[in-house]
């Protein structure tokens, strides 16, 4: 008899050993019934940890610029404290000129850095997203997809405990990716990236099978890649491409 | 010269980084806080943490994965502090049935309605217990290590929550 307990921790790759995780997997290949009724039961959590993003306020984006703004200026004199001292004891009006320039110049990147308006804008009901939550959407999944493809090139060099983590790290964002992919009406993107876990899986384990994942995984990341630019170049407007 | 050109470029990766990630930070600290303030400070003390590390990074990726990680520790913390609200009990106490209909026609907005108020019959644990698994996908021995407590205690409030939730959604789904 498998718990449902004992499916989620299956489903969760954590807090079953390698003979439970082996019977699970040889039930559930038996048992039509039993992976259906882990697919439900995912399928529910799923619905359940979608909730529509909120966008972050102006004013904390605002905060959160300006602390690190201060951060590197707190930073900025200690790395040049030397030169600085002497400058500032004989030239106290440029300094002061200087000083005003930094200030004027922060000001200039902090316009310029702005986030555009569709990454504050209110995330709509995942089946008719405005055109502005797609595109934000469409440039994260973009960012996921590079990342990911940066990752899996860092594996050859990592521990393989390093390497599982790594791999973990990906299964946990490709799953949040998913999320949104259903959010945003696109079933079939959300089916494609679940498709990835177990191929994922396979690439954890730094064996010979490993490559051929990892080379699999590239050639699927860039065939997505190109599609989102396909589809961008297509539709392209300059708020798709602002950041 | 080369050091200060450095030091002024960083921030600039920094910010160009908090454009394309802030929301994700933020609601990842919101579903833990479910406070705007509380999520807004933990991604800010996140933000300063990396900053002052980030010598340490060799990649935009790490960085993100990094501040994530460390946003969420300072969300779970910062609820810590600020538990005289006695969150949990209020939870426990004022019980919410979902708005069931027997037709199962929802409207969206009434179905996130929903979905929320599963979310909120979770004790505090529970819910940053089945964030921090479902959502986050941490190990079990990272949420033990986190919210202070044992693997196997961190597996029963997660099977509870999981119950609790399912309770809930097979009313929205209008199943017996």
């Amino acid at each position: 008899m498998i718990s449902d307990d004992d499916l989620i921790l299956y489903y969760y790759r954590d807090g079953l050993d390698a003979n439970e995780r082996a019977r699970i997997g040889a039930a559930l290949s038996a048992h039509p019934e039993l992976a259906q009724r882990l697919q439900t039961l995912v399928a529910r959590l799923d619905a359940v940890s979608a909730m529509p993003e909120v966008p972050v306020p102006a004013e904390v984006q605002d905060r959160w610029r300006a602390a690190l703004d201060g951060a590197a200026q707190q930073d900025a004199p200690r790395e040049t404290r030397g030169a600085r001292k002497s400058f500032s004891q004989v030239r106290w009006p440029l300094a002061a000129a200087a000083a005003v320039a930094i200030v004027a110049l922060t000001l200039v990147f902090q316009t310029v850095l702005k986030p555009a308006p569709e990454l504050t804008a209110e995330v709509t009901p995942p089946e008719v997203p405005s055109g502005s939550d797609a595109s934000a959407y469409e440039r994260g999944l973009k960012w996921h997809l590079a990342s990911t493809e940066q990752q899996l090139a860092s594996l050859e060099s990592a521990s393989p405990e390093e390497r599982e983590r790594l791999v973990e790290t990906i299964i946990a964002q490709n799953r949040l990716y998913a999320l949104a992919a259903e959010r945003a009406g696109q079933p079939q993107l959300a089916r494609v990236l679940r498709a990835f876990a177990p191929v994922l899986e396979s690439v954890a384990k730094d064996d010979e099978s490993s490559e051929g994942g990892i080379a699999q995984l590239n050639f699927e990341l860039r065939v997505m890649q190109g599609r989102l630019g396909a589809a961008a170049d297509a539709s392209s407007t300059p708020r798709s491409t602002t950041l | 010269m080369l050091t200060l050109l450095k030091s002024w470029a960083q921030p600039d990766a920094f910010q160009t980084l908090l454009n394309e990630r802030g929301v994700r930070w933020f609601n990842a600290c919101l579903r833990i806080t479910r406070d705007k303030d509380l999520a807004a400070d933990a991604v800010q003390e996140a933000l300063l943490k990396a900053w002052h590390r980030r010598d340490d990074f060799r990649g935009e990726a790490a960085l993100d994965t990094w501040i994530h990680r460390i946003a969420l520790n300072s969300a779970i913390d910062l609820v810590r502090r600020r538990k005289t609200r006695a969150e949990d009990e209020l939870v426990d106490d004022e019980f919410t049935e979902p708005s069931a209909s027997p037709d199962s026609e929802y409207s969206q907005q009434a179905l996130e309605k929903d979905l929320a108020v599963a979310m909120q019959r979770l004790s505090l644990k529970e819910r940053q217990t089945f964030l921090l698994k479902h959502i986050e996908g941490w190990r079990l021995e990272e949420i033990a290590e986190t919210l202070q407590t044992s693997t196997n205690n961190v597996k029963s409030i997660l099977f509870r929550a999981i119950r609790k939730l399912r309770v809930d959604l097979h009313v929205w789904r209008g199943e017996s």
